[in-house]
């Protein structure tokens, strides 16, 4: 067991947070031209970017839905993005889950049924990675759908949370990450108030496990605030720019 | 020319981006015989460029560059290796370009772009050749350690001139790279320091370095069609009017590179010096927008 204090007797975590407070976030939208749909996501250091395509026509007849979208997701890690240089940024077994992931977390809240024969492609790039990549990614997967104009359920959040130092901690750094205690990961449909993806690592006991995934939650609500917040925005804009 | 355009008469909106997706050349032919074009640049001029540096945190130097819609982001990070035996005294670089499938429709995953492996090799041939970057530099302990500067290049969004904006990302990375300091622990083995020297020798500098940059290359591409010459495509125009030079010349105006890839479009030489001449010009403002770059940094 290593003796680090994640967590100070004065309450202050290794990047001066407290438990409960979530990292900054910054978002926009609109950054690919070329894209249908795109946004960046900063979650404190780690910085994704997600571009949206579709719906478009399906580029392998094969895999072509009759009922509903085929939806198509890629995450990928730029070489620089971690401390220590990355030969295989995809391809590897981690960013194949996370790929699998974000898709079937996003598949749920797109209403794939009104575009069938169609297909709706998620990129996302991660161009700084400092914990909590899957969360950021699944958060500028949302905006960028959004601003794609796709149809959606509901927005979809996503934030993690872990307990060290017998403290739940809000929104882990990579440092808090990778100290090697749970990490749990929650999505949800804000409005709907219904749980999308739940991942966790580690052991922990059911009673603190609650705990830790009502923090989650908590902290998937904030960002789903914020979220709503810069598309209204985007929405104005756009409403100037028509002159209306 | 003979056959009758599909409406002729172009004022409503709806029927102007119908004749540019049905006739895309007549759509530019007519906008090229009042040597304009569609989004309403002369001939020989590029568009917006800017550069910001230190767009990556984590990396030893980083640049974001941006000519029209077209983003690159350049960043460098640099790894202790051993020197080849040919070659004790000198450093390493390897440049990489990738087009991760969020920069165009057209590139799909699983699949790299076309254009991806082409204009890495032109960048990797052209900053070697340059002499921007002197290796002997790179080099720590003579024989036993050197540097490895990684150069990855992402491109972000593909809209034309991928080269010319990849070079641009690349040469500002390089002016924003800082060697981090390294001392020589007792096995003999390099590693960083934080902070001061920790033990024995130093064999960089005390503080964190820049690179020393010989003459910087910067680049324009053109594109040829009949006897116009349209300097900095877009993508729409790199698809329907397929011959394109680029030009590639240092700070004190010499040539560096020149590449005309075949296409339909022969050109004579006075073609060709009409493209260095546009280039040349190109390369006044880009140094101009790089400097100014540089100095907001220094600011900081």
């Amino acid at each position: 067991m290593s003796k680090t204090e994640y967590v100070s007797p004065e309450g202050l975590r290794l990047d001066g947070r407290r438990p409960m407070e979530m990292r900054q976030l910054r978002a926009e939208i609109g950054t690919v031209a070329k894209a249908n749909g795109s946004a960046v996501f900063e979650m404190g250091n780690t910085k994704v970017i997600a571009a949206v395509y579709g719906p478009r026509e399906v580029q392998n007849r094969s895999q072509q839905l009759n009922d509903q979208a085929l939806v198509r997701c890629e995450y990928s890690m730029a070489n620089f993005s971690t401390g220590d240089r990355m030969r295989k940024p995809k391809g590897d077994r981690r960013s194949t889950e996370i790929s699998l992931v974000i898709r079937q977390t996003m598949e749920a809240c797109i209403l794939t049924h009104l575009m069938p024969r169609s297909q709706i492609d998620i990129f996302v790039q991660v161009l700084q990675a400092d914990g909590g990549t899957r969360s950021a990614c699944i958060n500028a997967a949302t905006l960028a759908l959004a601003d794609a104009g796709i149809p959606m359920r509901d927005i979809v959040t996503s934030c993690s949370a872990g307990y060290l130092n017998s403290t739940p901690l809000l929104d882990l750094n990579y440092i808090e990450d990778s100290a090697g205690g749970p990490d749990v990961t929650v999505g949800i449909l804000p409005k709907l108030d219904k749980v999308t993806l739940l991942q966790m690592d580690a052991k922990l006991p059911v009673d603190i496990f609650e705990n830790v995934m009502g923090l989650a939650i908590e902290g998937c609500k904030a960002i789903a605030n914020y979220i709503r917040e810069v598309l209204l925005e985007n929405t104005k804009q756009l409403e100037y720019r028509r002159g209306l | 020319m003979g056959l009758p355009n599909a409406s002729g008469d172009l004022s409503t909106e709806v029927e102007v981006d119908a004749f540019r997706r049905l006739f895309p050349l007549r759509f530019f032919e007519k906008h090229l015989l009042e040597s304009i074009r569609p989004d309403a640049r002369p001939l020989g001029r590029a568009r917006d460029t800017t550069i910001a540096l230190g767009a990556v945190a984590s990396a030893n130097g980083s640049a974001l560059a941006k000519i029209g819609s077209t983003t690159m982001l350049a960043a460098i990070k640099m790894e202790v290796m051993t020197p080849s035996m040919e070659t004790p005294d000198e450093g390493c670089i390897a440049i990489d370009f990738h087009m991760p499938p969020i920069c165009s429709p057209i590139v799909r995953p699983g699949r790299p772009a076309e254009a991806a492996p082409v204009v890495a090799k032109q960048l990797s041939d052209t900053i070697l050749s340059s002499g921007m970057i002197n290796l002997k530099e790179l080099s720590l302990v003579s024989g036993k350690a050197a540097w490895m500067a990684y150069l990855d290049i992402y491109c972000l969004d593909a809209d034309g001139a991928l080269f010319d904006a990849a070079l641009l990302a690349a040469v500002a990375a390089f002016s924003h790279l800082e060697i981090p300091v390294v001392s020589l622990n007792d096995d003999g083995k390099i590693v960083l320091s934080e902070g001061q020297g920790l033990s024995d020798r130093e064999p960089v500098n005390k503080e964190k370095r820049k690179v020393n940059l010989g003459s910087i290359p910067f680049s324009l591409t053109c594109i040829l069609h009949k006897n116009h010459i349209l300097a900095d495509p877009t993508s729409e125009e790199e698809s329907i009017m397929e011959t394109f030079v680029t030009v590639v010349l240092d700070s004190s105006s010499q040539l560096v590179s020149l590449y005309k890839p075949g296409g339909p479009v022969l050109a004579y030489t006075s073609a060709i010096q009409d493209c260095i001449a546009l280039t040349r010009q190109r390369v006044k403002e880009l140094r101009k927008i790089l400097e100014e770059a540089i100095s907001g940094m220094e600011v900081d």
